[in-house]
């Protein structure tokens, strides 16, 4: 087993927690709730308003900050890192195998969601299934550049929780309705622009930033993070020393 | 022709250590060979930021620190040599113990991780618990486990901070005839305690630490001799104290008497001599004791005293 395969079973089995999975799993079944709703009630619903309200505003930015700062930060403030930090490992390997794992839990969690809700409310026909399969590919994406924020967030500050529900809620959320300059540096209109790209022209989805735009913008949050997480743990000191 | 000596594992040269303005380690210079030494201090002296250091994890402030010739900060490959046994219980309670040193086994890249752990297991003497999660081991055992971690690749330094604490008795003899066996074999191991006894036991050579400073450092009964033969008040209750401070300040082993308060207070700079002393001049006077308690005998007491030496 690699150096990274070691890390990230470690680290998959930590994130797994009891807690924290049957909490995050009723946070993605929100949306799965609302379409199964649409479904019972007989009409039938636009898939897209529910796919960005939910699962691209709550979903998958919450997951994402829930593992991201809990794959690395946890390990810092509990003491448990200092295994994998007092090891002949390049700094990189531990990024990697921490965002890669809280990547793929949030992605796995925001893509599942997606493909339930959309095919509840929205079923499969016209360009439903096409709106659904847009916002998947384009959550799934955004999960590693949200996780590789959120982990580089950890490294860097104690509070990496509070930094980013302030970038979800403030940054993303409340100023971005006022400052039309915050969506140049949102992962929220990337995800939106990546999903409006891929989805059918009516699809109904916000068109968010350019699509390559939005691609370079994930490429250099992922690739930003991924080098100021291993900077910042290269030059890691341990917390809580007398 | 003359060859220079090998350097020691461990040196370091005025090292110091602040978080802000708080000063932790305060010009510290020392050098450590093969064998065991006993780092002791009080909490808070110092203790774990130096042992920080040396792992690695801490950068020193100013000073030189080298660990088997290099500095250990942001160098990764030293851990390759050294192992660290940190203070902090926490542990990834859902492995089993097995799957606990195994990840250490595989992260140091071992040829051989299950061998490797299954010895350092059988090592700490935690073969019997190794398939149950750590998270339900004893505070013992999971020291244990963080033992075995800190060797499983068999490193030539070991630095263990605090490494008694939680261990029962039975596990205290074990884990320090364990660390004497490593020793013999050449290795280099350094521990932190507060507990004088646990120091007194183990350690060949032993560094006192108080308030960030290096109090004294060489062999143990050597200091322990300094700790002995220090100036010493004590306060006795008799049935005449005036009689009898006037009949203590005639020995040479009393320098100071004081019967301010209605208290007698005798300040001896020779412990031994003055508890041999007092009884029998209370006897030749016929005056009886009915108290001698030493006023300044706190662990805290005598590292200040060797401070201010």
């Amino acid at each position: 087993m690699t150096t990274i395969a070691t890390i990230a079973d470690v680290t998959l089995r930590a994130l797994l927690g009891r807690r924290r999975t049957i909490l995050l799993l009723l946070l993605a079944g929100l949306p799965v709730l609302v379409g199964l709703l649409a479904r019972l009630g007989g009409g039938r619903l636009d898939a897209a308003p529910i796919l960005d309200a939910l699962i691209v505003r709550l979903v998958l930015p919450l997951t994402a900050l829930v593992f991201g700062t809990a794959a690395l930060g946890s390990e810092l403030d509990d003491g448990t890192a200092v295994y994998i930090l007092l090891k002949p490992i390049r700094r990189w390997q531990i990024v990697i195998a921490k965002v890669g794992v809280a990547g793929l839990l949030s992605g796995a969690l925001a893509v599942g969601s997606t493909l339930l809700t959309g095919v509840l409310a929205g079923g499969v026909g016209g360009t439903s299934l096409g709106t659904t399969f847009g916002v998947a590919v384009a959550t799934g994406l955004a999960a590693f550049a949200y996780t590789a924020l959120f982990v580089a967030a950890s490294a860097i500050t104690g509070r990496a929780l509070v930094f980013g529900l302030i970038y979800v809620l403030v940054w993303e959320g409340a100023l971005a309705g006022i400052l039309e300059a915050t969506k140049i540096v949102s992962i929220r209109e990337a995800t939106l622009g990546l999903a409006s790209a891929l989805a059918p022209k009516s699809s109904g989805i916000p068109t968010g930033l350019d699509p390559s735009q939005a691609v370079l913008l994930l490429g250099l949050i992922l690739g930003g993070a991924l080098f100021v997480a291993s900077v910042r743990l290269a030059g890691y000191e341990v917390r809580g020393t007398e | 022709m003359t060859t220079a000596a090998p350097p020691k594992p461990i040196s370091l040269e005025h090292v110091s250590r602040w978080y802000g303005n708080v000063v932790a380690v305060n010009d510290i210079s020392l050098s450590l060979g093969a064998g065991v030494t006993g780092l002791l201090g009080p909490n808070g002296a110092g203790k774990s930021t130096l042992l920080h250091m040396m792992a690695g994890l801490l950068r020193p402030s100013a000073g030189r620190l080298l660990v088997l010739g290099a500095p250990p900060w942001q160098a990764p490959a030293i851990y390759r040599h050294v192992g660290l046994v940190p203070e902090r219980e926490a542990v990834h309670g859902f492995l089993t113990g097995r799957e606990f040193i195994e990840m250490n086994a595989r992260l140091q890249d071992l040829t051989d991780a299950p061998a490797a752990t299954a010895r350092a297991l059988a090592t700490v003497d935690l073969l019997d618990a190794a398939d149950r999660p750590v998270g339900t081991y004893s505070k013992g055992m999971r020291q244990r486990a963080k033992v075995a971690a800190a060797l499983v690749h068999d490193p030539p330094v070991l630095l263990l901070d605090e490494p008694f604490n939680g261990m029962d008795p039975r596990q205290r003899l074990h884990m320090i005839s364990l660390l004497r066996r490593m020793a013999a074999e050449g290795r280099t191991i350094l521990f932190s305690s507060h507990i004088l006894e646990e120091v007194e036991r183990l350690a060949d050579a032993i560094l006192v630490v108080y308030a960030g400073r290096l109090a004294a450092s060489g062999n143990f009964r050597e200091i322990r001799r300094l700790m002995t033969d220090r100036p010493h008040t004590f306060l006795v209750r008799s049935s005449d104290d005036r009689a009898l401070a006037a009949r203590l300040v005639e020995h040479a082993a009393v320098f100071g008497i004081d019967l301010g308060g209605g208290r007698l207070s005798v300040s001896s700079s020779d412990f031994g001599a003055f508890t041999r002393i007092l009884p029998v001049v209370a006897r030749d006077a016929s005056i009886s004791l009915y108290e001698m308690l030493p006023t300044d005998d706190s662990l805290e007491s005598v590292f200040a005293y060797l401070v201010r030496r």
